[in-house]
């Protein structure tokens, strides 16, 4: 047995891989720095021993057949090909090895070195690697929305459960295929190649929208919202794309009923408020009507004495004329209140409209034998509305406050002021305030909630509606206490910037 | 008691219509007053004034039901005849409960109203009679000494002469005496007459 050169003890003391030499006999005759830490064995205590104490008990009891066979001229299969084995650590542990032996050349007896890789490591990373496949594929199917990834060509790489859900079709007919032309509704085909080249051309990470239908086989199309991003390799080049996708069909469609809902709401409050003040109207009709049929017959009364008041009937005609011509101007209001045209927002001067719709608010306040004041600030800024929905928030604003009116006010008659003035942002304000009992602290709270009613008979609409309408125009239908008593609903219109000619 | 003129009083607070009602009536030949609201005319209106009321039932202030209310209070007998709107027939059955006379929906024909208004003057003007006629049998009967009173009540329960003579326990002549005067001071031309006014007179 010879001692190992200076220059193969450096070199084994420098070799990452556990290395163990070992004569004919098996016994140990060199133990490297990485084989002591491997193995738990110092080199003093390997050397001279037999190389099997390294081995499991199953490889131990062959190890030495497998040693005399080669010895007697037998081929040993471990020799140049290196395999992997299990090794037993001084504790008594076991762990994964690569082995790899060879006969070091020119000795006699012969000496063999053993190269020991610890595998544990790598096979650990395997495992972990292979359970962060199965962790990602849950991520995948967990996920509610539909993840799809394609490569360059649209291929599809990878769909999540989701998808195959949506698609009603199984994960093998989707993956492989072309996403776009197998999967995609054929309306929306263009579309979904644009943006599809668009994410491969993008040179950003950050996700680009769009939105398109799919067809799922036996199946409605569905209305995908879709996230999509590139998939770049090292060199940064594209090489695919991921999407993924939120159905929102059934969102759009509960959008899209809700957006009926309130326009239906919208035309039944209408109705409602209509319907509310037919009895003020009717009588306010009836007025000059009543008037006019009286004076016509006391003129054909008049016409038939044997000497005719002349002017008696000349003023009583004069009477039906300016009568005929209220009853129109009536009608005119209540024609430019049932109109259920479209949203027209036009310039338009706020307190002309508040003027316009005096005469029907008036009715109102005599029918509850209140008084309606307006306090109107001059010069104001034009304000792009609908005129005749403004009007419909003022009806509302204003019905409500009479009907809010306490039992008691002091005998005098009920007062609703409608005021505008201009704001210190130069925008125009609107209130309707009165001098009744104002809200308390709960009803202020939910006030503006829809179904929301203080009133035995209301529908809690009223105010819901009119908020949603002075939404629609940029502003904000608020209330605040008023001074010194009782209720005051606002709302701020944006000064309408005229275009210089 | 003379008679007073009969006047139709419209109240109603719409210029156009009163207006135009005093003058339609008045073109009619009937004498109309027009008041603007409930309270100009209550603060005016004495009972002892023949005529009807034509009253809107809708008005700022005090309602045309709320001053029926106040009529019904006073015990004034005015027939009243309300003009509604077309939203108005709850209130107008109100008012019909009430004891109104009559109503009326606006607009109207002339001869609808002017025949209400006839119809309501004759009621008021015959209800106002009947009261001239028991206060004036009242009147008669104050007038009858205890003894005459005496008399009437036993005659009048259709006792003879010879009967009440009788009950009251003096002679027959003087019941004819006594009986004599009670006729001539009752104005009756006969003893059905005379039972008549005292059914009259019964409470």
């Amino acid at each position: 047995m010879t001692a190992p050169t200076p220059e193969v003890l450096a070199l084994l003391a420098a070799t990452i891989d556990a290395v163990v030499i070992m004569d004919d006999r098996g016994r140990i005759t060199a133990f490297n720095a990485s084989a002591e830490e491997m193995f738990g064995y110092r080199a003093a205590d390997a050397l001279g021993r037999n190389v099997s104490m390294l081995m499991t008990s199953a490889d131990r009891a062959k190890h030495d057949d497998y040693l005399k066979r080669y010895l007697a001229g037998g081929e040993a299969s471990v020799l140049r090909r290196g395999r992997d084995v299990r090794a037993r650590h001084r504790d008594g542990s076991e762990f994964s090895v690569f082995l790899s032996v060879d006969r070091i050349a020119n000795t006699a007896p012969p000496q063999f070195v053993g190269f020991l890789h610890d595998t544990s490591l790598r096979r650990k990373a395997l495992a972990t690697l292979e359970q962060e496949r199965h962790i990602n594929r849950l991520y995948l199917d967990l996920a509610q929305v539909m993840l799809v990834a394609t490569d360059r060509a649209g291929l599809v790489q990878l769909v999540n459960q989701r998808a195959i859900r949506v698609m009603r079709k199984p994960g093998a007919q989707i993956v492989g295929s072309n996403w776009i032309e197998n999967c995609v509704a054929p309306e929306d085909r263009a579309a979904a190649r644009t943006a599809f080249r668009a994410l491969l051309m993008s040179g950003s990470d950050e996700p680009q929208i769009s939105e398109y239908h799919v067809r799922p086989s036996g199946g409605e199309d569905r209305f995908i919202t879709w996230r999509g991003v590139a998939l770049r390799d090292t060199e940064n080049v594209a090489t695919g794309i991921m999407l993924s996708g939120e159905d929102i069909t059934d969102q759009r469609r509960a959008e899209s009923e809700a957006h009926k809902a309130l326009e239906r709401m919208n035309s039944v409050s209408r109705l409602a408020t209509m319907g509310e003040m037919a009895a003020g109207i009717s009588h306010e009709l009836n007025q000059p009507l009543a008037a006019i049929a009286n004076y016509a017959q006391a003129c054909v009364r008049l016409l038939r004495l044997p000497a005719a008041d002349i002017p008696e009937v000349s003023g009583a005609l004069e009477q039906i004329a300016g009568q005929a011509l209220r009853a129109g101007e009536i009608i005119r209001r209540i024609r430019s209140l049932v109109r259920n045209e479209d949203v027209r927002r036009e310039s338009q001067d706020i307190n002309d409209l508040i003027r316009d719709v005096h005469g029907l608010l008036a009715s109102d306040a005599r029918v509850h034998d209140g008084r309606l004041a307006l306090d109107l600030a001059m010069q104001l800024p034009r304000v792009m509305v609908d005129g005749v929905q403004i009007q419909q928030v003022l009806m509302n604003l204003v019905h409500n406050a009479f009907e809010a009116q306490g039992a008691e006010h002091d005998g005098a008659p009920f007062e609703v002021r409608i005021a505008t003035r201009l704001t210190d942002a130069a925008d125009v304000e609107v209130s309707v305030s009165d001098l009744g009992p104002g809200l308390a602290g709960e009803v202020e709270q939910r006030i503006f909630e829809p179904f929301f009613t203080t009133k035995a008979s209301g529908t809690g609409l009223g105010l819901a509606i009119s908020r949603s309408i002075i939404k629609a125009h940029d502003a904000r239908l608020g209330y605040r206490a008023n001074q010194p008593r009782g209720a005051c609903f606002y709302f701020v219109l944006p000064a309408h910037q005229e275009l210089p000619p | 008691m003379k008679d007073m003129p009969q006047t139709v009083f419209v109240v109603d607070d719409d210029d156009a219509v009163r207006n135009s009602l005093r003058m339609l009536l008045k073109s009619a030949g009937v004498h109309a007053e027009v008041c603007a609201s409930a309270q100009e005319f209550l603060s005016t209106y004495e009972a002892s004034h023949p005529g009807c009321l034509v009253l809107d039932v809708r008005m700022p202030g005090m309602s045309g039901l709320e001053m029926q209310h106040e009529l019904n209070l006073r015990g004034a007998t005015i027939p009243v005849i309300f003009i509604t709107g077309h939203g108005d027939i709850p209130m107008a059955v109100e008012a019909m409960q009430h004891g109104a006379f009559d109503f009326l929906q606006k607009p109207f024909r002339d001869q609808e109203l002017l025949d209400r208004v006839q119809r309501a003057l004759a009621r008021d003007s015959e209800y106002r009679a009947r009261l001239r006629h028991t206060d004036q049998i009242r009147e008669r009967l104050a007038s009858l000494s205890p003894r005459e009173r005496e008399v009437l009540d036993l005659v009048t329960q259709g006792k003879a002469n010879k009967m009440v003579a009788g009950d009251l326990g003096v002679s027959q002549r003087t019941v004819e005496i006594h009986r004599a005067h009670v006729m001539q001071k009752m104005e009756a031309g006969s003893l059905a007459e005379l039972v008549r006014m005292m059914m009259a007179v019964a409470p």
